[in-house]
């Protein structure tokens, strides 16, 4: 098992025929991921890297029977195709757009709650089950399979961070990139909770950044109790306040969201607090028995 | 993107909101003759985009044609926090009986808009919320009901304020919501907003930042505002540049290394690794999304252009971002620029071999450690 995706998941991409959408198809379609569909609208009829393309998704959904899917519809159409994707039923859309007015962010988050639908994003990298199946724009050399699982909003650092696990022989069981906000579908909270039910998964490794509310909310769950290690990491402790430091969602503002604050917390919840990615390993091999 | 005040008053203006009388002064004597037309005693205010101008001199009064001649040159002479004023807003002095305080922004926790009043106004809404909870009230705005007239007197009423001024007021908040809906900001705030003597209000301080990525649908508003008249100079003229040239991050800090990223979380760790290894950062720029091999040289250039760069750190590790491009940009930029200082290249990604082989033909070492580029780069940044 892993969170979100596995090796059953049937994935839908929207904006399958764009330049990095059709690049990005071929990489996930090489890791083993099964793409079932792939939608562009004025498009439908055609296949794309073996895909058959639709021009919508309710028609996709109804031939071809996806479980998720990926958007790679740039930012000022993003809106409209996450809540297409919404509205044909499916649980989990994952948004990559990282150019998606406020506006649009905060009405298909309101209609993937209606829905109960998850949304990742926007602007996330995505997520991957190291092994099994990819839905995002991770390097796969960085991954290997494992029971470590890794939240985290950045992609970059949700990659540095593997690559600095693989290396030290620790697998993991999913990496899941919740974006740069400052508005989040699919939260550190929703995250711990999967990962708290899954066999695959023995510890969490948990990756902030400045900015935004998520870390404090997690780290208020995790207070009440977690069965399993959490390793935290809030990058941004040398930012200055008021920027927004590449992320619109990192940025101290009026003395809140600094990493410090955001460690403080972490570690008054019961999580592992390190500094950087190079203290996780020896840390995981102390707490956790798969990762020796 | 953060508007001037000047820019700000006018939206305010346009939507109805009251605002002083006032025209923009680029010279001593431009202000002088502003203040004269106006005929009255005038605030001359320095139009900067950084925080807590009022305490740092960016905001005098005067009456007579000597004082406003001798408050516009000090004006325009300071410096705030490193920001030169280019332009002063000179415009009619008012004596508040209160100040109040009215806005209207995102809660991202609620993920919709929030709209906020205050009896009190003039200092930081944070600090007043703290001392005088009672002062303030707020009101979560549905997406897709909007804001209306009704909860703007019910706002009104919460903090007390006269039925004579709540209508006023609630007129006030209406109109700050349309300017928000309709020019996607990120926040509209009047702070202070005067009430006067005679039982009328004035926005005396306008704010107005527009949300970055819904620029494209904002081009009439853009199109319309009056700009600042240049030229710019200084970091407000590199921000612009670097913004023109596509580069959506760039921040300048006091040090003598520049960063630069292509993810804001690596970007970040970077920024805390040079920290941590006692380096200090002069620059830092995070390329985006879609990164081009132009505009990877073209970031470089920016760097390097700053004076009191000793070292170039650059952080890759590619998603979307392929290793090969940006080591085509790095080349490409380094063949036609040979480089005064150090470059300190990590890469690591998609396409990492590629990539890293270009460099290596190009007599450029790699990194695979971000740990070792830093460390590296704080050493380079002490020696030289």
């Amino acid at each position: 098992m892993a969170i979100l995706i596995d090796r059953g998941t049937r994935a839908l991409v929207q904006g399958i025929t764009g330049k990095i959408g059709s690049f990005q198809t071929k990489l996930m379609i090489e890791y083993g991921t099964e793409i079932v569909a792939g939608v562009t609208p004025g498009k439908g009829g055609r296949v794309f890297n073996g895909v058959p393309v639709f021009d919508s998704v309710h028609e996709a959904v109804e031939e071809t029977k996806p479980t998720v899917a990926m958007s790679f519809v740039p930012g000022p159409y993003a809106c409209d195709a996450t809540m297409e994707a919404i509205d044909a039923g499916l649980r989990l859309v994952v948004v990559l757009a990282d150019a998606v007015p406020l506006w649009d962010t905060a009405k298909m988050l309101a209609l993937a709650q209606e829905h109960k639908t998850f949304v990742l994003g926007p602007e996330t990298s995505g997520l991957i089950s190291p092994g099994r199946s990819k839905l995002g724009l991770h390097p796969h050399g960085l991954f290997a399979e494992g029971h470590v699982g890794i939240v985290s909003r950045s992609g970059g650092l949700s990659y540095e961070t593997a690559k600095t696990l693989t290396e030290s022989g620790i697998g993991q069981s999913t990496v899941v990139g919740l974006g740069g906000g400052p508005m989040w579908g699919f939260t550190y909270r929703d995250a711990l909770e999967m990962f708290r039910k899954d066999d695959d998964t023995d510890a969490v490794v948990l990756l902030g950044e400045i900015g935004g509310y998520m870390e404090e909310d997690v780290s208020e769950y995790i207070g009440k109790g977690y069965p399993k290690p959490v390793v935290a990491l809030v990058v941004g402790r040398s930012a200055p306040p008021g920027q927004k430091m590449g992320h619109a969602g990192a940025i101290i503002q009026e003395g809140k969201g600094s990493a410090q604050d955001k460690l403080a917390a972490l570690r008054d919840g019961g999580a592992f607090v390190v500094k950087s990615p190079r203290e996780i390993p020896a840390l995981l091999r102390e707490q956790v028995k798969s990762c020796h | 993107m953060q508007l001037y005040e000047f820019q700000a008053k006018q939206i305010f203006k346009e939507f109805r909101v009251p605002v002083p009388k006032g025209r923009l002064a680029t010279t001593v004597e431009s202000a002088v003759q502003v203040a004269n037309e106006i005929g009255r005693p005038v605030a001359v205010k320095a139009q900067v985009l950084t925080g807590g101008r009022g305490l740092a001199g960016g905001i005098q009064f005067g009456s007579d044609p000597a004082e406003v001649r001798k408050i516009a040159s000090m004006v325009l002479n300071t410096t705030l926090r490193g920001e030169r004023p280019l332009a002063l807003l000179v415009e009619e002095k008012f004596e508040p009986m209160r100040e109040l305080y009215a806005a209207v922004t995102w809660d991202y926790q609620h993920k919709c808009p929030v709209m906020i009043a205050s009896s009190r106004g003039g200092v930081d809404i944070e600090a007043i919320a703290k001392e005088h909870p009672g002062d303030v009230s707020r009101t979560h705005i549905d997406l897709f009901k909007g804001f209306s007239s009704y909860q703007g007197r019910m706002l009104a009423a919460k903090i007390g304020l006269a039925a004579s001024v709540a209508v006023q007021y609630s007129n006030i908040l209406n109109a700050l919501w349309n300017i928000f809906e309709k020019h996607d900001a990120e926040l509209v705030e009047t702070n202070p907003l005067a009430l006067l003597a005679d039982g009328t209000l004035v926005a005396l301080d306008a704010k107005l930042n527009l949300d970055d990525k819904s620029i494209h649908r904002q081009s009439d508003l853009i199109g319309r505002i009056e700009k600042m008249p240049g030229p710019l100079e200084g970091f407000a003229q590199r921000r612009i540049h670097a913004r023109e040239l596509g580069i959506p991050t760039y921040i300048e800090m006091n040090g003598n290394i520049g960063v630069i990223s292509d993810g804001a979380g690596s970007g970040m760790l970077a920024l805390d690794l040079v920290a941590d290894f006692g380096g200090k950062t002069r620059v830092y720029c995070e390329m985006g999304g879609e990164i081009t091999p132009e505009l990877m040289g073209k970031t470089m250039m920016v760097c390097l252009m700053i004076e009191g760069v000793k070292v170039l750190l650059i952080n890759l590790l590619g998603g979307a971002n392929r290793m090969d491009e940006m080591a085509i940009g790095i080349t490409t930029y380094l063949a036609g620029h040979p480089a005064e200082v150090p470059i300190l290249v990590r890469m690591s990604g998609t396409k990492q071999e590629e990539g890293r082989k270009i460099l290596v033909d190009s007599g450029i070492a790699f990194f695979d450690d971000p740990y070792e580029a830093a460390e590296k780069a704080v050493d380079l940044s002490r020696d030289l």
